[in-house]
């Protein structure tokens, strides 16, 4: 696809800066140190992260694969913010997160990530354009700056035109690519992605996974994907395997 | 922007209310049926004020005597009587253009009447008075016929009796022990007087053979204030205690004791219906929240507050329970005003009387529907707030 670098040449400018503090030289965009996390039932902790370590770049484009039960979707949901470690550094760019309290973490996620589901998580009774706006209403913009990032971003996204098409009008493939334009459509940095192709079929899959390399290569997303698939993987820079609350290898596309 | 946020859970959130209709419904239905049940007890107890406020004058002096400050049981003695018809000067009393008082003489006899449809006995209030009984009195019209004749076994009817009866002029009626003609028909506004029958003293004493008795005196004020000149007249004239009370207090008094009763049974009982409500919309609210979790939580997930999450399911709750509310007093407009009702009245007499969805009645049990949305969506908005975002979305990995 032949598009402009960054979204930011595709959208009006924000009133307000968004973009993060600059990170520490040489410092990952993504850091994870000494991690630990442990799920409680009742009297007994059962411990998911035990000391687990990460390290991602700026711009990096990551695949996070792993038997269920490893602990992909628990370290989806740390890094965005969802849930919080019990000890250790979770570091995005130059914000602790370990040390952030629930409400600190939601602003945080207002501004700095976008998050992809497996099932989509659209609104059924609003519109494409009503979801895709919902990020933008966390931000001091007027309404007509809203839609005009709204139209443009579903364009990006090739569903000009489906404005007003409510989820249960389009077919997955297209519902997921809603999902991306709400992702994206304030122009976060970090894009985070739940097995974002793990209820498509190929044809679909594929059309997406293009979309998620696209806004990488050209736009300088971050993306985190945990997935199953390993042909979604092929997509990524680099694919680590997780298993048991550690990695346990690493590989790096061609 | 938390108005933003607010705005748009608000709008999913009763977007999506067509999903839950079965449940909502039920809600709003417990919530309208509480209202009304509510309404209903309060329309009587209104209706019931209304009725005898109406018949209650601030122009009508009613002279009472035996230490009672009821019709029933008063007796006031010829002395008095004399005394009041001999009073000079001028205390505020009304006066016909012979310079005789307005005053009528009375006794109310409970008497039983067959209802000409179906044949059931109800006890009614026979009234002997003066022919100036009607006149002292405010707000009542003949209607229809004549008013009745002195020394004849003639009747004038309350409007409500003839509805309820199925009476009509020229009819007669057995009360007691003689035949009675029904002369005329009489309103008062819808008051209690409708719910008795009047006819002249000296035909009511010979009838039921209490001659000589009078049980109290209507006379006409000049105006409110002279009230309390007969009352210190009263006080130095009687060899019987005599207490005089405006038409409008004695009525009130009444009316009173027995709304209250109303309400000491619809309150409590609507009270505990809207206790069940409530634990019924905390079932459907509960739900609400629970099928709308992933919702709740994506939302949550890119940044929205809590505080906005709380406000939207609050305010379903509030709507489910508004709507319920305007149900509610709708149908208790359609089914209770207006509706005639009667009681056992002063005098042991049944009083009809219309129940009365008046604004205030309106309010109250509108407001314990609001009240039941107010509680019953208050938990799980609190619930809304509270859900663990990471099992919301649910982890698989």
């Amino acid at each position: 696809m032949s598009q402009p670098d960054t979204i930011d040449t595709l959208l009006p400018a924000s009133p307000v800066p968004e973009s993060l503090p600059e990170p520490l030289p040489d410092a990952p965009y993504i850091a994870l140190e000494n991690l630990r996390k442990a799920y409680r039932i009742g009297q007994q902790a059962i411990p998911i992260f035990a000391g687990l370590d990460l390290a991602i770049a700026e711009g990096d484009f990551v695949a996070i694969m792993g038997p269920s039960g490893s602990g992909k979707s628990t370290l989806l949901n740390l890094l965005a913010g969802i849930d919080r470690p019990d000890g250790g550094v979770l570091r995005i760019g130059n914000s602790r997160l370990d040390q952030m309290g629930e409400g600190a973490r939601a602003a945080w996620r207002a501004h700095h990530m976008g998050i992809v589901f497996q099932f989509y998580n659209l609104l059924p009774m609003l519109s494409a354009a009503e979801n895709v706006e919902l990020p933008l209403l966390l931000k001091p913009l007027s309404r007509r700056e809203r839609r005009a990032r709204v139209e443009r971003v579903l364009d990006l996204v090739g569903l000009a035109g489906r404005e007003n098409h409510r989820p249960g009008m389009m077919s997955g493939g297209q519902q997921q690519r809603v999902g991306i334009a709400r992702a994206i459509v304030s122009d976060p940095p970090l894009l985070l992605c739940d097995e974002p192709t793990g209820d498509l079929d190929r044809a679909s899959a594929d059309a997406v996974l293009d979309m998620l390399r696209f806004l990488n290569s050209e736009m300088k997303k971050t993306i985190v994907m945990v997935t199953h698939d390993p042909q979604a993987a092929l997509y990524a820079r680099r694919t680590l395997i997780l298993d048991k609350g550690r990695f346990i290898e690493e590989a790096r596309a061609a | 922007m938390l108005f933003q946020q607010t705005r748009v859970m608000i709008h999913a959130s009763l977007a999506s209310l067509p999903r839950r209709f079965a449940l909502s419904a039920s809600m709003a239905l417990s919530v309208a049926l509480v209202v009304m049940t509510l309404a209903g007890f309060l329309a009587m107890a209104k209706g019931f004020e209304v009725a005898l406020a109406g018949a209650g004058s601030p122009r009508v002096a009613v002279i009472l005597g035996g230490g009672t400050n009821q019709e029933s049981g008063s007796a006031i003695p010829p002395g008095a009587l004399h005394a009041l018809s001999a009073l000079s000067g001028d205390p505020g009393l009304a006066r016909n253009t012979a310079g005789d008082l307005l005053l009528s003489r009375e006794i109310v006899v409970p008497v039983d009447v067959a209802d000409v449809k179906s044949g059931a006995s109800r006890t009614l209030a026979l009234r002997g008075m003066d022919a100036t009984g009607a006149a002292i009195r405010d707000t009542v019209t003949l209607t229809q016929g004549l008013m009745f004749s002195g020394g004849r076994r003639d009747i004038v009817i309350g409007a409500k009796i003839a509805r309820a009866l199925g009476l009509y002029v020229g009819d007669v009626l057995r009360l007691g022990p003689v035949d009675w003609t029904v002369s005329g028909e009489f309103s008062a506004g819808g008051s209690a007087f409708e719910s008795e029958i009047w006819a002249d003293l000296e035909a009511v004493r010979a009838a039921f053979d209490r001659q000589g008795e009078v049980q109290s005196v209507k006379l006409r004020l000049n105006d409110p204030m002279a009230l309390e000149r007969l009352q210190q007249y009263l006080a130095g004239v009687a060899e019987t205690p005599l207490v005089a009370v405006s038409e409008a207090d004695l009525y009130a008094g009444q009316s009173a004791r027995t709304a209250s009763l109303i309400r000491l049974f619809g309150w409590p009982l609507a009270g505990l219906m809207a206790f069940g409500a409530s634990a019924g919309a905390l079932n459907t609210m509960m739900s609400s929240v629970s099928e709308r979790a992933v919702e709740i939580a994506t939302v949550r997930a890119l940044g929205f507050s809590r505080l906005a999450a709380f406000i939207a399911t609050g305010v379903e709750a509030m709507v489910l329970a508004l709507v319920g509310t305007v149900l509610g007093i709708g149908l208790s407009l359609i089914a209770f005003n207006g509706w005639q009702a009667s009681t056992i009245g002063a005098n042991n007499a049944r009083m009809a009387f219309d129940l009365a969805v008046t604004p205030d009645v309106m309010l109250s049990a509108g407001l314990i529907g609001l009240v039941i949305g107010l509680v019953g969506g208050a938990l799980p908005a609190l619930a809304a707030t509270r859900q663990p975002l990471a099992a919301a979305l649910g982890g698989r990995g």
